[in-house]
């Protein structure tokens, strides 16, 4: 089975010859240097029933050797320096970076052009990196942060059977069977020098460059062609899943449509306008975060995307290097409390049937369709696109994040990301903005995981498939104190009918097999 | 106006070696301190139209002495944004949103840091935002009961991950005495009644929220007349306290005490922690353990090649400890891939520090370590931010 695996997917090896992008920064004041490898190829192009196989490769690749020296010798070699070097891989791209101090920029070129043109591939190598990764899949994401598991989980759901479906780390079954055979091939079949784009920021010289690129010439000039990105599945209603895990403290929440809109379009600055003010990642002045955590602290916070945005668990300012065709809006709901939590919390919640999951789901999308029904206020636009033009410099304060925001840049077919959307921005109108909400924004058909302890699982598919009220359970102390409008405003949403049309629940041990 | 102590933090972090030409960080530091005991430090920084606006409180959980107040110096925190008579809680949110910055804060073991770093033209804004909360922090019972539901939320989000419950578990067995024995979210049921806590509040802002306990730290598109003119102009007037923590002191330990937290299906992990002495700008302990720590488990380190790379017996290994005022942890972990080889890799660790401890360190080893934390430091010095986190970070080792 295996073999039939591998010749099939050398046969797909066709000529595709493009040249050698380049992208150049250069910043004489700095005293680093920053050299950035982008292959256009991600976790997408892992074979079927090979999946994680992308992620394995630069790994391997990265935190392996070279010709000359073993993985051990070239941390000894370069541990003075405190020279950084790392592979990044994402859907649709991979990413080497390298990260040194101006005064090992000699010293680094034979360890960059050794670990990219010549890895060693030693075998312990492999082993380790393979080991680490399966025990990310098949442990460490399910038993840590429970809200990255949903985010994960959304996304499983949304382009289920195809290939953005499985996380960029594969499967337990795909890591399983593979081999460092199987690396060596797909990093030979996919990693040319006609899918790369060559970056460099800081204090470089020209004839450094110049030796870069002419070095990266000697990669594979063509690669296997790469299957187009699949697009979200569609879906009538909205379609649950919930994943159970035992002794969960709360329920996170991630939900999710298809947005057939990029950097790449002029329209998605006024979607960023929509979406800052709906629910900008981790801002207090966003909507959803007042309404659900600030009115009645429900949680630790509620954010809208337009777009993926790379570990919001811990990244305030979007980090680059994750540039997609294929696109969906999500709204992250941190975790909220669970009714065996709130019961044991409070003893005046004892009869409670479920906790503030399915409260928090009819806030946050009727939240959104009174938005996208009425619109934004003229104050509010301009406040929030005033915001947005200042607030997107702080994306590239660093050479590595200026660089990186360059690359993604031509990833859209854009020269600067960063001044062309500050352009865009001071050209969008709040019509535009209003209208732009009405074209792809809804609230009827989406996907939404609930990663959940295991007794809030059914009494909640129950109340979700049901349209049942779901009142807001406060304890007795802080419901005394909490205003009219509020209690008033909590009773409409507790009815507030989703377009639910199914739920499932799914054991956390089935998920990323 | 005098350059402050933290020169001489940097400096000795860096003495000896000579591989980077000229300072560590290239900009001068420079303060002045108030007569109501506010510092005020300013670092001109080449980010043009940006500026890092930082305001250090030397309180954190280390200062929750009194029974059931857990995890309030972060809750606290979290209730200075909810608002001021001048600046309601959405006028806030509305004014800092126009100056198009970046904010937040966090609380830590010894410290609360408030910070924004945004356009420099909005800096006297930034003042007058700060300056506002920081004297007249005004909330209802209401906003106060309800902002605790945050902070059980960020409880309940962080409990998932099982090194947050191992940390909370050690911290808790390792300490008998010093308030170190909890962590800075606090105990859960001391959360889950924090909405009972209003008076307590309105006396910890007393207490804690004064000029002898804060720091600001201004780095980036700025000068440092501008600075201080706006620092006389916004907290000229702001009133000195007069409290001062009295922390338990920790008993000595006798014996090695050992805690365990069960989580099905996920990777053994074992970490092992001595007690060390608090962080000194006189004496080089914590120097000296923080370079051991990369001698002993960096990727370099004969016990790294072992165990990780040849054996393959553990995933991870590392080590280090805080720079905190009293004496806390020093730990050493490991990511076990194995259950059935914990003994053994406990068993190895430990050989690796008894043996620092009985033979000297190579002399190129060390040479080449400091030169890392040389290079290291310098490379990750490159956004007012990063700048203004390395000064907060040992402002709390300064009484005065």
């Amino acid at each position: 089975m295996k073999k039939i695996l591998l010749t099939s997917y050398l046969l797909i090896l066709v000529v595709s010859v493009k040249a050698m992008e380049l992208v150049q920064l250069p910043l004489p004041n700095s005293d680093k240097i920053v050299v950035r490898f982008m292959f256009r190829n991600g976790c997408i192009s892992d074979p079927k029933g090979m999946e994680g196989l992308t992620e394995l490769t630069a790994s391997t690749v990265m935190e392996g050797g070279t010709g000359t020296y073993t993985s051990s010798k070239i941390k000894e070699l370069t541990y003075p320096w405190a020279a950084r070097w790392s592979a990044s891989v994402d859907k649709e791209v991979t990413i080497f970076t390298f990260e040194f101090h101006k005064d090992h920029a000699a010293k680094m070129f034979p360890v960059i052009t050794g670990l990219i043109l010549n890895p060693l591939f030693a075998e312990e190598d492999f082993k380790r990196v393979k080991s680490n990764q399966s025990n990310y899949v098949n442990q460490v994401i399910k038993a840590s942060s429970d809200e990255e598991f949903s985010k994960k989980a959304l996304e499983d759901l949304l382009f289920r059977g195809t290939n953005y479906q499985h996380m960029v780390s594969g499967t337990s079954i795909g890591l399983e069977a593979l081999t460092i055979a199987d690396v060596i091939v797909h990093y030979k079949s996919y990693f040319s020098s006609a899918n790369l784009m060559l970056g460099i920021a800081g204090n470089y010289t020209k004839e450094y460059l110049e030796q870069l690129r002419s070095a990266m010439n000697q990669l594979p000039p063509t690669h296997a062609t790469i299957a187009p990105p699949a697009l979200p599945r569609s879906t009538n209603g909205i379609s649950v899943e919930i994943i159970t895990k035992e002794n969960a403290l709360g329920s996170a929440i991630f939900t999710g449509f298809a947005l057939p809109t990029t950097r790449k379009n002029d329209d998605f600055a006024a979607l960023m306008i929509a979406n800052s003010w709906l629910g900008e990642h981790r801002k207090s002045y966003s909507r959803l975060y007042q309404k659900i955590r600030e009115a009645r602290s429900m949680n630790y916070g509620d954010y809208s995307y337009i777009e993926w945005y790379e570990n919001g668990g811990s990244n305030m300012l979007p980090p680059p290097g994750v540039p997609r065709s294929s696109n969906y809006f999500s709204i992250w709901i941190r975790p909220v409390q669970t009714a065996e939590g709130l019961k044991k919390q409070y003893k005046e919640l004892s009869d409670i049937k479920i906790g503030h999951a399915h409260f928090a789901i009819r806030m946050a999308l009727r939240e959104m369709q009174l938005l996208i029904d009425n619109g934004m206020s003229e104050a509010d636009f301009n406040l929030t696109r005033d915001f947005l033009r200042s607030y997107m410099k702080l994306y590239i304060q660093t050479p590595s994040r200026q660089l990186g925001y360059l690359m993604d840049s031509k990833f859209y077919n854009r020269a600067d990301y960063i001044s062309e959307m500050n352009a865009l921005l001071k050209k969008v109108t709040l019509q535009d903005v209003n209208n732009i909400m009405k074209k792809y924004w809804q609230t009827n058909s989406m996907y939404i995981t609930i990663l959940t302890d295991d007794s809030e699982a059914e009494p909640l598919k129950n109340s979700l498939l049901k349209n049942e009220v779901s009142p807001m359970s406060y304890s007795d102390a802080l419901k005394a104190t909490l205003p009219q409008e509020i209690l008033k405003e909590d009773e409409i949403v507790s009815k507030y009918k989703l377009n639910v049309g199914q739920v499932s629940i799914v054991p956390i041990e089935q998920m990323f097999k | 106006m005098k350059k402050f102590l933290i020169v001489i933090l940097f400096a000795s972090l860096l003495a000896q070696s000579a591989a980077i030409a000229g300072n560590i960080l290239p900009y001068p530091i420079l303060q002045k301190d108030m007569p109501n005991g506010l510092k005020v430090v300013t670092i001109p920084y080449d980010s043009p139209g940006i500026v890092a606006f930082y305001i250090v409180v030397r309180v954190g959980s280390r200062d929750e002495v009194e029974p059931g107040k857990t995890g309030f110096a972060h809750f606290f925190e979290h209730m200075m944004f909810r608002g001021t008579d001048k600046y309601s809680k959405e006028k806030y949110s509305e004014v800092l949103k126009s100056t198009g910055a970046s904010a937040n804060a966090n609380t830590s073991l010894d410290r609360t840091v408030y910070h924004m770093t945004g356009n420099a033209e909005q800096l006297e804004t930034m003042f007058e935002l700060e300056a506002d909360r920081f004297q007249n922090l005004k909330y209802s019972v209401q906003a106060f009961k309800t902002e605790a539901g945050a902070v059980k939320g960020e409880y309940t989000k962080n409990n998932s991950s099982p090194y947050s419950r191992l940390y909370e578990a050690k911290n808790n067995t390792a300490f008998e005495k010093h308030t170190y024995k909890h962590t800075t979210m606090g105990f859960f049921e001391d959360i889950v009644d924090m909405p009972n806590q209003y008076e307590y509040s309105l006396e910890f802002f007393r207490r804690f929220y004064r000029p002898e306990y804060c720091t600001i730290i201004v780095v980036g598109d700025a000068t440092q007349e501008k600075v201080n003119a706006l620092a006389e102009k916004y907290f000229g007037t702001w009133k000195r306290g007069d409290f001062k923590s009295s922390i338990p002191e920790e008993p000595s330990q006798t014996a090695t005490k050992y805690v365990n937290i069960q989580v099905p299906q996920f990777p053994p992990y074992l970490d092992l922690n001595y007690k060390t002495p608090a962080f000194s700008l006189e004496r080089n302990d914590y120097h000296a353990l923080s370079i051991l720590s990369q001698i002993l488990f960096s990727e370099r380190s004969p016990l790294y090649k072992k165990l990780v790379v040849d054996e393959q017996k553990a995933r991870s290994l590392s080590g280090g400890m805080y720079p905190t005022r009293d004496p806390n942890l020093f730990n050493a972990s490991a990511s076990i891939i194995n259950a059935t080889d914990m003994a053994y890799v406990k068993s190895a660790i430990i050989r690796a520090i008894e043996g620092a401890k009985n033979n000297k360190v190579d002399s190129l080893v060390l040479k080449e370590t400091k030169e890392r934390i040389r290079y290291s430091f310098a490379m990750s010095m490159d956004t007012p931010d990063a700048i203004a986190n390395a000064v907060s970070l040992h402002l709390g080792h300064r009484e005065s």
